[in-house]
């Protein structure tokens, strides 16, 4: 583990007036400050890892560069999607974390030198860092389906981002005719909330079925199995009949192309014009990741797993979905639990004092319908390896035969899960 | 040892308390405020645990892990954590102020709980408005209405588990309707 010596402290404090010297347009250290933290994305990871950072090191300046001015949820996107939530309901701003004296910049961070260690953004400000937290969430692989790229999903949206695409995929719905087929095509795994697809099902079957009963979801899918399947299974069957359907690749349910302009998806065998078709397509780290060479061969970033700190440059920390985190899965739980642990390394860089051996927790709730949720838990340590492990006994989903006072529990749950999770971060 | 009394002496100068030796039961108890709220004051239905007792929350965490005491999913989190740790989560908990849950009150439903509370001698443990002097004893005052009638309804529950400290409460709620539990409930909360 590293620490902080004298040495190492006085060559920090030194960079200040190095930092002021360069004469670039560049904000500097305040007065008496301990370290200038820059953290870039102000998601569940970025937003919270801010937040901790302030609070552990009040005497450090941490700013935050998001480049949107507020931020869309992606968690509960569904729940928009079935109309059972708003936008406004999802929609978060960063004045709480304004208030705690965290220079938010809202700007697009367009490159980091890793060298001098500084962040530039399109303001053409750059920003000195002795510590760079990156949270930048997800970028998809455009074109893996062939003709899928960024103008096809203004038509074929994925509202894998929460934003104006959630609106248009609301619209869509709104304007599908009864008796329409909805498909959903599902993504290869690693990818940002494995559950998220299965419960979108559900959620957009839960729209139709009191609007559109004769309309159908169609899930597409390149993996064989999917987490709480027996769960969601179960949940549609119980709510939703044949409503929806998955297919499995063994079913034909690899989508390999789209066709915008004939609205159509293809697979190996068959070619389908659903009234709506919705896809979400394979993911990799977002963008200033992969422009940086923070992430490998995989797409994703590998860090050391006790601090999140990136394997290809110090200094630079990757949490959240852009990180390969071990056996975590992608989630805002997850990136909350990311920050709070990164947070506390850098912390512990900047005092000398010792990180404490870092301690995860993930959980992630599914509603099938306002009234009946879902859950999965796992408390995370790491092992001999350095990597993410799920702690042996514990975790796991909701069990499969439970009475319906049980999934009423959980959503009931779900609802404080979400106010307390974005208020933990934005608060 | 020299070394590491500088880093303290620099984390005080520097950072004042928010960085210090408490850091273990810190780098524990963080990542339940996604469900439990910054601290444990939560700001919808899962339960208040900031400013409940040590005694109370290492005793329901541990029943949590033993399946002592019934859980949607609290059974699966404790499982994760040593008893060690347990006591460590504990400690910080009980250390953060109880901050009331924000809900909405029917308050001619909390004026019927609070003659069921006093009727039923509830307030012998639970105190005259759900404050207890008794550290095994849970502050009910300012707790999720929901959240207690759920609580309530799992101690009249025969086949549900429960703790040798909740025992005597399943004689006393038994036969009370689900009108009466909410009534208790929405009085509880009432209070802060
Ligand atoms: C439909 C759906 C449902 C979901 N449901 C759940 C759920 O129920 N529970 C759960 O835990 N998770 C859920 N998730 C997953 C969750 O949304 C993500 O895992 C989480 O947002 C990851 O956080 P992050 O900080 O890595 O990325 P994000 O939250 O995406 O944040 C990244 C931020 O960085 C900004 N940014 C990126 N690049 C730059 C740049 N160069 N300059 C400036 N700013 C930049 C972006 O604008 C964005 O605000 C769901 C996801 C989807 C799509
Ligand atoms: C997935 C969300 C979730 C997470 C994560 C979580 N809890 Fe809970 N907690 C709950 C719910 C829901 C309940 C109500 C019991 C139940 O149904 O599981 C609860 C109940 C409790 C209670 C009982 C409160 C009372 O008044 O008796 C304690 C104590 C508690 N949790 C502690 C913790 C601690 C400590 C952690 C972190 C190690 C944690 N919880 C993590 C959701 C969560
Ligand atoms: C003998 C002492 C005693 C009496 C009398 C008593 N309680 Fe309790 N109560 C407890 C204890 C101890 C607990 C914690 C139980 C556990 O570990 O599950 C508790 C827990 C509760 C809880 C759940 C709180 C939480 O945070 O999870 C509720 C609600 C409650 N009591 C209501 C009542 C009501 C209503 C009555 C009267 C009908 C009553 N109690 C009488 C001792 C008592």
């Amino acid at each position: 583990m590293r620490r902080i010596s004298r040495r190492d402290f006085v060559k920090a404090v030194g960079l200040t007036s190095v930092a002021g010297a360069i004469g670039l347009p560049m904000i500097s250290r305040s007065a008496g400050s301990t370290a200038q933290i820059v953290v870039v994305g102000g998601g569940y990871g970025g937003a919270t890892a801010a937040k901790y950072l302030k609070r552990y090191v009040p005497n450090s300046d941490v700013v935050l560069i998001e480049k949107n001015t507020d931020y869309y949820s992606c968690v509960f996107s569904n729940e928009v999607l079935s109309g059972e939530s708003s936008m406004e309901s999802i929609k978060f701003t960063y004045e709480g974390l304004a208030k705690r004296t965290i220079n938010v910049v809202h700007a697009l961070a367009t490159e980091i030198d890793p060298n001098k260690k500084q962040v530039k953004t399109s303001m053409g400000k750059a920003f000195n860092y002795d510590y760079c937290v990156l949270s930048p969430g997800v970028s998809f692989n455009w074109g893996v389906i062939e003709g899928y790229d960024e103008a096809a999903a203004e038509k074929m949206p994925h509202a894998w981002k929460a934003g104006p695409q959630t609106v248009l995929l609301r619209k869509q719905l709104e304007s599908m005719k009864d008796g329409g087929v909805v498909m959903i095509v599902a993504p290869p795994n690693p990818y940002r909330c494995p559950a998220g697809p299965y419960e979108r099902a559900a959620q957009i079957a839960h729209y139709l079925k009191y609007h559109k009963p004769r309309g159908k979801v169609i899930i597409m899918d390149s993996k064989h199995t999917f987490t709480k399947q027996t769960l969601f299974m179960d949940g549609y069957k119980k709510h939703y009949g044949d409503m929806i359907e998955w297919r499995s690749p063994v079913d034909g349910g690899k989508v390999i192309g789209v066709d915008v302009d004939a609205g159509t998806l293809i697979t190996d065998s068959d070619e389908y014009k659903p009234a709506v078709a919705n896809v979400i397509p394979p993911q990799r780290a977002g963008e200033l990741a992969l422009k940086v060479d923070l992430a490998d061969d995989s797409g994703w970033c590998p860090v050391d797993q006790r601090t999140f700190e990136s394997k290809k440059y110090d200094d630079i920390f990757v949490i959240g979905d852009a990180a390969d985190a071990g056996e975590m899965g992608k989630s805002g739980y997850g990136a909350s639990s990311h920050a709070k642990i990164c947070a506390a390394a850098i912390a512990a860089r900047i005092t000398g004092i010792e990180q404490p051996e870092p301690s995860y927790l993930n959980t992630c709730y599914s509603l099938i319908t306002p009234e009946h949720a879902i859950s999965v838990a796992m408390v995370y340590k790491l092992n001999d390896k350095g990597t993410i492990v799920g702690v042996e006994g514990a975790g796991g989903t909701s069990p499969r035969y439970a009475p319906e006072w049980v999934r009423e529990r959980e959503a009931n749950y779900a609802r404080g899960w979400f106010k307390n999770m974005t208020s933990d971060a934005f608060g | 040892m020299k070394k590491k009394l500088f880093a303290v002496v620099f984390c005080f100068f520097f950072c004042g308390m928010a960085w210090a030796a408490s850091n273990e039961a810190q780098s524990l108890s963080v990542p339940c405020a996604g469900c439990h709220g910054s601290e444990g004051a939560s700001k919808g239905e899962i339960p208040v645990i900031g400013g409940l007792s040590k005694v109370y929350l290492e005793a329901t965490m541990k029943n949590y892990k033993n399946e002592v005491r019934y859980s949607t999913v609290m059974t699966r989190i404790a499982q994760g954590y040593s008893d060690q740790q347990i006591a460590a989560i504990g400690e910080y908990f009980s250390n953060q102020p109880w901050i009331p849950g924000s809900q909405e009150i029917n308050a001619s439903m909390a004026k019927r709980g609070e003659k069921l509370h006093m009727e039923k001698g509830c307030a012998g443990c639970h105190g005259a408005v759900g404050i207890s002097s008794i550290a095994t004893v849970p502050r009910l005052a300012g707790q999720y209405a929901r959240y207690l009638f759920y609580q309530m309804a799992d101690y009249q529950d025969p086949d549900k588990p429960i703790s040798a400290a909740a025992r005597p409460m399943r004689g006393m709620l038994a036969g009370l309707s689900d009108d009466d539990l909410e009534a208790l409930a929405h009085f509880y909360a009432s209070q802060k």
